[in-house]
């Protein structure tokens, strides 16, 4: 503190102390929070909270997994055959594959593809987005870019670069970021116009550093464009890795649903899918929301 | 400490889009303001009260003359507060952050930001997200942040001009606090006559364009002031017919 500073915090020093705020649930350390009763009452409102998530967020794709299992398995068994499965016969190949080990394997390495891509593609996308959110020039150059890598179908791209990179690492990383990178790009360019110039201007007013103003301006501003960007990107990302695999790979999800049909194993076909959908929703649901209500509770603060 | 704000000679025009010559808001123009003065600029909208501000907050660039803040030798260590028409908090960080975040840009400690906090009866809502304060809250917050810098110039655009007449009093009541604790030099923009009044040591009255002082007028009444003296009241008829002989000519033309 400067030598002048010290004395006016001193004087501040008697100041009233703010009286009980009307909407204790909003903070963790409000005075309101020790009253007993209204710690009970948030208790109360928190355990109301959860029932409704539960009859919201969770019971409703339940209901709809199990109506899915239901209808198959009726089919299943009005229609005998070796391409309708019953359910005890795709459980057993699921449990086959999960228990040697060998799903957590192949969805590793189809994961690892899938990071390396979108490490390339974030790259990519971060150097297009700034050129187009700061330059009309770049986005003049970019646009007819990004408009077709949004429209080029995953199995162009997975195809193209079997035949380019053949059997190698490059083949999945580059056929990823070339799908990945568009949308990605755009929603950065997006998120950077969107940040508001009156922000922008207040922290020049008050002298905030460079550093300063990209971690708590730009990236906060920015965040919920890039993880929606994120979001559509790793959607992508699977239905390309798994076209790549299935084209020119010896391993993977997509190498080894390609195995499974190319001996008419349709309860392996099915098995991996359930594993490949899995795998997907604990992706959705575990990190990618996680992440988003992290860095958006701010937002649901306000709508308390 | 407080510093000077000096406007030496200031040219400044805006290129319109579609338009045949530029707009000349500026021209030659000069005020200065005291060390500890605060100074209310009154005039018809789009005169260029708030070119003034901006030209002080370093937002915009004179096309020619001079913007000094603080020591004339030394004055890009002036340390600036501003209160915005709008608080202009960032929502994902919470209130103490943001006052925080000034105060780290300043170099100044946390400590006078959270005891600033709790001298605008926010102390309570230190960890909420802006979000979830009243207007008149945020714009508290703003207050905060802008003092708890030490600042030795404050600039005010229109702060009070979004908040209800009841808040926008009390708030009036909270800067008039600030300012006897801290005394900084003040530019103060705002379309209200009577706030002029009850804040400013003198009231510049803008016409034109291009900008000009066309009249000034001082305020001796001692601070604490209060806020229904007859004396305000005289000056807010004195700053009304001014501006009213201001607008005939602007009307006609």
């Amino acid at each position: 503190m400067t030598d002048a500073a010290m004395p006016l915090a001193q004087s501040y020093q008697d100041a009233p102390t703010a009286p009980a705020a009307s909407k204790p649930q909003l903070h963790a350390r409000h005075p309101a929070q020790e009253d007993a009763a209204t710690t009970g009452a948030i208790r109360g409102t928190a355990s109301s909270v959860a029932t409704r998530r539960l009859l919201v967020n969770v019971l409703p794709p339940l209901a709809f997994v199990a109506l899915l299992a239901g209808g198959w398995e009726l089919m299943a068994a009005s229609r005998p055959s070796p391409l309708l499965p019953r359910l005890a016969l795709i459980w057993s190949e699921l449990v086959e594959i999960v228990s040697t080990g060998d799903a957590a394997r192949q969805i590793g390495i189809t994961l690892g593809r899938i990071v390396m891509g979108f490490a390339l593609a974030y790259v990519v996308a971060i150097a297009i987005g700034l050129a187009s959110a700061r330059s009309r020039i770049a986005k003049s150059f970019f646009d007819p870019v990004l408009v077709l890598g949004l429209t080029v179908p995953g199995l162009v791209w997975a195809l193209l670069c079997v035949i380019w990179f053949g059997l190698s690492m490059k083949t999945s990383t580059i056929a990823i970021a070339l799908g990945v990178a568009p949308p990605l790009a755009l929603s950065l360019a997006q998120g950077l116009n969107a940040v508001d110039p009156q922000l922008i201007e207040a922290t020049h007013v008050y002298r905030f550093s460079r550093r300063a103003r990209l971690r708590h301006l730009w990236l906060p501003a920015i965040t919920p464009y890039l993880l929606s960007g994120a979001r559509l990107g790793f959607s992508f990302a699977w239905k390309v890795i798994v076209l790549v695999e299935i084209f020119g790979l010896s391993s993977g999800v997509g190498y080894r649903l390609n195995s499974a049909f190319s001996s008419q194993n349709v309860e392996g076909v099915l098995a991996w899918t359930i594993v490949f959908a899995v795998v997907m929703a604990v992706i959705e649901y575990g990190f990618m929301q996680t992440i988003e209500r992290a860095v958006t509770r701010w937002q649901r603060v306000a709508q308390v | 400490m407080s510093g000077t704000i000096a406007f030496s000679n200031i040219d400044k025009s805006y290129r319109r889009p579609g338009a045949a010559a530029p707009e000349v808001v500026l021209r030659n123009f000069s005020l200065r303001i005291a060390p500890g003065e605060l100074v209310a600029v009154i005039g018809p909208s789009g005169i260029g009260k708030t070119t003034l501000l901006h030209l002080a907050a370093g937002l915009e660039t004179p096309d020619d003359g001079r913007v000094t803040l603080g020591d004339p030798a030394n004055p890009d260590h002036a340390r600036l507060g501003m209160v915005f028409q709008q608080p202009r908090l960032l929502e994902w960080r919470t209130v103490t952050q943001n006052i925080d975040l000034a105060a780290d840009a300043a170099g100044i400690d946390r400590t006078l930001g959270h005891r600033l906090l709790r001298a605008v009866q926010l102390g309570g809502y230190a960890d909420a997200y802006p979000l979830s304060l009243s207007g008149g809250q945020r714009q508290r917050v703003a207050l905060a942040r802008a003092f708890a810098i030490d600042p030795a110039i404050v600039l005010l655009d229109e702060p009070f001009s979004a908040l209800d007449e009841l808040t926008a009093r009390k708030l009036r009541l909270l800067l008039q606090d600030l300012w006897l604790r801290q005394s900084p030099t003040g530019l103060l923009v705002t379309h209200n006559t009577l706030e002029a009044a009850f804040l400013a040591d003198r009231i510049v009255i803008l016409g034109g364009p291009p900008a000009r002082i066309v009249r000034e007028i001082r305020v001796s009444a001692p601070r604490p002031r209060d806020s229904e003296d007859p004396a305000f009241f005289a000056i807010h008829r004195e700053i009304l017919a001014t501006l009213e002989s201001l607008s005939v000519p602007a009307l006609a033309a």
